[in-house]
């Protein structure tokens, strides 16, 4: 398995000089299975790039998250959208209050965009994440509710031996001091459990959480204690602060390594998402940078 | 790594969050109805703490702690209000006696609603309590 980042910035796109490293691209990873295959996980800004160099793909799946719009955002922007051969099948949280289509069409239609959903050109479905696993492009898909604001979704692949976890947008310590708390009752922890990476919320430096608890985002501490308690092999921090510069965020990469360390694990178990970083996933495999 | 038990479902893990953080005691219950989390407010009425007490089942709960009506009979598992909250799927509320830990007997009232998910119905219910004064007065911080 493949991961490449395409967008690791959360709330809201943060272009500019000092966000030039780790990038202001919202929430889109691609992750390409072993035989190939490609799923994008939400589709931030980051997927109107990772679209471009989509070329010949004809079936894309799309696994959202949830429907805010740093994780909508790039959709009417994604080439193979507008490509007559494309077949894309978004996938995404169920609501009693509305189908997942009408939910994003409240995105994709007037005033807010010149282009309905009817109107694409591609063949798109939109399906509800089912209860129990799934099986897409060989990938084995399983879905979860976690501690976010509205309705939001943890992932979990599995495509032979390797497991990923991506859970962008995830509280998991709203309430619950995580360090001592029985498995059972810890938002996500199922779906990262032992996984050869763990995608994780890291919104907030320990210093900011205190501000911003309930608003569905961890800081530093809490995500590590999550990616400890699930042991998971190695942990992307992901979702980044529109405020946090490259400078701040170099900062933050340092802490989160003497802290991982403090955890007794190894300091380069840990990365920043990093637009456009590249990992290969799997069992004793090292990052590799685009 | 940790528990073999499967997951609490979210919508569990958060009620069982808000109940940690209020001073109304109030238990959850599983889909079961299995008690499978108090507060320390509870806690503080019964005595016994979740962390002595662990997950437990119906059964184990009225023989623990009743309840009792007000001619003193254990009230069946059926009739509790808890039961009828995840049964029927709709709001309960009732009023008993219980047994503390230390063999007190405390009156209170109790209002239990279900938790239920769209994703896969009924999670289980939350239910609150509040021990009544002697002249049937409810308390709104609920220790004895």
């Amino acid at each position: 398995m493949r991961v490449k980042v395409w967008g690791a910035r959360g709330s809201v796109p943060a272009p500019g000089p000092h966000m030039n490293r780790y990038g202001g691209n919202t929430s889109c990873v691609q992750v390409t299975l072993a035989d190939g295959d490609v799923l994008i996980l939400d589709a931030g800004t980051g997927i109107r790039n990772l679209g471009v160099g989509l070329v010949g793909a004809r079936r894309i799946n799309i696994l959202l998250t949830h429907l805010h719009l740093d994780h909508i955002q790039g959709l009417m922007f994604f080439p193979p959208c507008f490509r007559e051969e494309s077949q894309i099948t978004i996938w995404g949280p169920a609501s009693p209050e509305a189908s997942l289509e009408d939910r994003i069409a409240r995105y994709i239609s007037a005033p807010l965009s010149p282009v309905e959903v009817r109107e694409l050109p591609c063949s798109v479905s939109f399906r509800d994440t089912p209860a129990t696993e799934w099986e897409v492009a060989g990938a084995t898909i399983r879905a979860e509710a976690v501690t976010h604001r509205g309705p939001t979704l943890g992932y979990r692949i599995t495509d032979g031996d390797t497991a990923l976890a991506y859970i962008p947008d995830h509280e998991p310590a709203l309430g619950a001091p995580l360090a001592g708390l029985e498995p059972e009752w810890i938002s996500g922890f199922d779906l990262a459990r032992g996984v050869d990476l763990l995608i994780h919320d890291c919104q907030y430096a320990d210093d900011e959480y205190p501000e911003h608890v309930g608003w569905g985002h961890s800081g530093l501490s809490d995500t590590l204690i999550f990616a400890s308690r699930v042991e998971a092999d190695r942990l992307l921090l992901f979702h980044h602060d529109p405020l946090h510069s490259d400078e701040f965020l170099d900062d933050l990469g340092a802490t989160a390594k003497r802290a991982w360390q403090g955890l007794r694990r190894d300091a380069t178990e840990l990365e920043l998402g990093q637009e456009g970083g590249e990992f290969a996933v799997g069992p004793a495999v090292q990052a590799v940078h685009a | 790594m940790g528990s073999p038990r499967s997951q609490k479902p979210l919508e569990l893990i958060l009620a069982r969050n808000l109940l940690t953080s209020i001073s109304t005691p109030g238990f959850l219950l599983d889909s079961d109805a299995a008690v499978v989390f108090y507060n320390e407010a509870a806690a503080a009425l019964l005595g016994r703490s979740f962390e002595d007490a662990g997950r437990m089942s119906a059964e184990q709960w009225t023989a623990a702690f009743g309840p009792f009506d007000r001619q003193g009979a254990p009230v069946e598992v059926d009739g509790l209000a808890t039961t009828e909250a995840i049964r029927a799927g709709r709001p309960a509320h009732g009023s008993f006696t219980i047994r503390a830990a230390d063999g007190a007997r405390v009156a209170i009232e109790a209002s239990a609603f279900p938790i239920v998910a769209s994703e896969h119905g009924s999670s289980g219910a939350m239910v609150l309590f509040w021990p009544l004064s002697e002249n049937g007065d409810s308390s709104p911080g609920g220790g004895r």
